[in-house]
């Protein structure tokens, strides 16, 4: 299993679009951006809904059950501050609420070799330091 | 069809030397280059009134120093002061293909008569991609902290997505390494010019992003190549035999900023800017002589293969198999070595070599009767271009 102890992870910037997603990260709430228009749910946040263009845009928890859309397994060691945990999993998860979102994250809990594309997935949450806290993503119980 | 079919062509070609490290300015590089292209034509430098490129050094974290890390349409003016000039671009939305057919649609307004267009490449020191600093910003902010850096990545889990869905093996992409490495053998400008690869060395090699080897990522080097453009009249009025471009395409399809590992982002990419040259040369993928399909990580072939229109989704690494893409198969592949065998030059390399095949000017490489020759410029994803060259238009 990846050690992550010695990883020191680069900090998210929140800026004025992506906010929300980190202040309800912080309170242990996965909470992605929501169109008021067409009601389409998306990750990364953007200026406009992909799904009608609308620009009312919100942010609205989803629970954080999903599975596994795509991931790789990082043996490369060139970025030193993640070196002591490669191979590491780093995955995409697509949400059961919020099909077409992809969210970036590692495989918590597991060994890398657990990674495979279709497995369920529970989010979890990393605090970093007093401001942020990143939503990771561990196998599903049962 | 399109009015400007086979209006313009790609007459000489040249190459700087590729090497590992920057041992020299990329400008010496980039001049090399040039100069071999013009020479290549029979031209002299003054004759030439329009420059592109596509400046971008994508190794990331690093500084885009000018004349060192990057040459600019700036720098090759400031060096070359051309008397004639009257043209010139850099293109974003696009990688070198897109200055490729900025030049093009130049040469046909008439606003210049003879455009070079030029890549250069730098391998700075130290690790290539750097991921974000102490912090992630923009959209960085979604995948920086969970240890995703370079393209490389962004590229891996699209290709675990591919294989798994389709119950696809990576042992299969071990075909394309070999074959390609095999072509680089009749390349001397290629940087792995001279080093054989076997299907042993692909297997025992070290992961780097699962599912990538080292052998599926193309090596970061310092070099530069570069291509004389004209009109068909003044091309067939130049040394070598032209290369007309019957059609070209770019990619009709952007991801949001930051949504990394959608398979269907390639393949619409993909699929939009060949359409778009099918539809304009006249040509099906059936037509195809020989193709050259982006290959700095070799996942970017299967994306390619498939949303050209060259096999079925999920087909790719089945294709490639039983010596199809071998200089006498049914559908020679990267006949150059690629940049997997040329090292990180971008595409500009496989427009040189397509054009090469369809005039007939490939060497020992060349592939037999070759005349209609498709070009996949870079990843479809994001900056996709697609092109046929004919060396006889029909």
């Amino acid at each position: 299993m990846s050690d992550w102890s010695k990883v020191t992870r680069p900090i998210p910037v929140p800026n004025e679009w992506t906010k929300p997603f980190w202040d309800a990260a912080k309170q242990g709430v996965l909470a992605l951006q929501r169109c008021r228009s067409c009601g389409h749910v998306q990750h990364p946040p953007y200026a406009t809904c992909t799904q009608c263009i609308g620009v009312d845009l919100t942010f609205e928890p989803v629970r954080g059950a999903g599975t596994i859309y795509a991931y790789t397994i990082m043996y490369h060691t060139g970025d030193k501050r993640f070196a002591s945990a490669v191979p590491y999993a780093s995955i995409v998860v697509e949400l059961d609420d919020a099909p077409g979102a992809l969210l970036a994250a590692n495989l918590l809990d597991a060994d890398y070799t657990e990674a495979k594309v279709g497995r369920r997935v529970e989010v979890m949450f990393e605090q970093l330091n007093d401001d942020i806290t990143l939503p990771q993503f561990r196998l599903a119980a049962g | 069809m399109w009015d400007n079919r086979c209006k313009i062509a790609v007459s000489g070609v040249g190459y700087s030397k590729v090497s590992r490290t920057a041992d020299r300015p990329l400008a010496a590089h980039a001049l090399d280059a040039v100069r071999d292209a013009v020479a290549d034509s029979g031209l002299r430098m003054q004759d030439i009134d329009g420059l592109a490129t596509y400046p971008e050094l994508p190794a990331t974290g690093h500084a885009e120093v000018d004349g060192i890390s990057i040459v600019s349409v700036n720098c090759m003016m400031a060096m070359l002061k051309l008397p004639a000039l009257t043209w010139h671009i850099q293109v974003g939305t696009t990688n070198i293909g897109g200055a490729v057919q900025q030049a093009t649609n130049a040469l046909l307004a008439g606003v210049c008569t003879y455009a070079v267009v030029w890549r250069a490449m730098h391998n700075p020191a130290g690790t290539y991609q750097n991921l974000p600093g102490a912090y992630a910003q923009g959209a960085a902010q979604f995948t920086g902290p969970y240890g995703f850096g370079g393209p490389g990545q962004g590229m891996a889990v699209a290709y675990t997505r591919w294989l798994e869905t389709n119950n696809q093996s990576r042992d299969k992409m071990a075909t394309l390494a070999v074959t390609q490495r095999k072509h680089t053998q009749h390349n001397p400008h290629a940087y792995f010019h001279g080093t054989e690869l076997t299907r042993e060395d692909y297997f025992a090699s070290r992961m780097v992003a699962y599912p990538f080897c080292l052998f599926d990522c193309d090596i970061p080097v310092q070099g530069a190549v570069a291509v004389v453009l004209t009109t068909a009249d003044r091309a067939r009025d130049l040394k070598p035999k032209p290369a007309y471009i019957a059609g070209y395409g770019q990619r009709l399809h952007f991801e949001t900023a930051g949504r990394i590992g959608s398979l269907s982002s390639y393949m619409e990419g993909g699929s939009s800017s060949a359409k778009l040259t099918w539809e304009r040369s006249g040509f099906t993928p059936k037509d195809v002589d020989v193709a050259q399909i982006y290959d700095g990580f070799s996942a970017s072939v299967i994306y390619g293969l498939e949303s050209y229109g060259f096999c079925k989704e999920g087909e790719a690494l089945d294709f490639i198999q039983d010596g199809r893409i071998e200089l006498d198969g049914d559908l020679p592949l990267n006949t150059f070595g690629g940049s997997l065998g040329t090292g990180r030059i971008h595409g500009l390399w496989h427009i040189i070599e397509g054009a090469l095949q369809a005039s007939g000017r490939a060497g020992s490489r060349q592939v037999k009767d070759a005349n209609v020759s498709f070009v996949g410029a870079s990843a479809p994803i994001v900056t996709g271009t697609t092109f046929i060259f004919v060396g006889d238009p029909y």
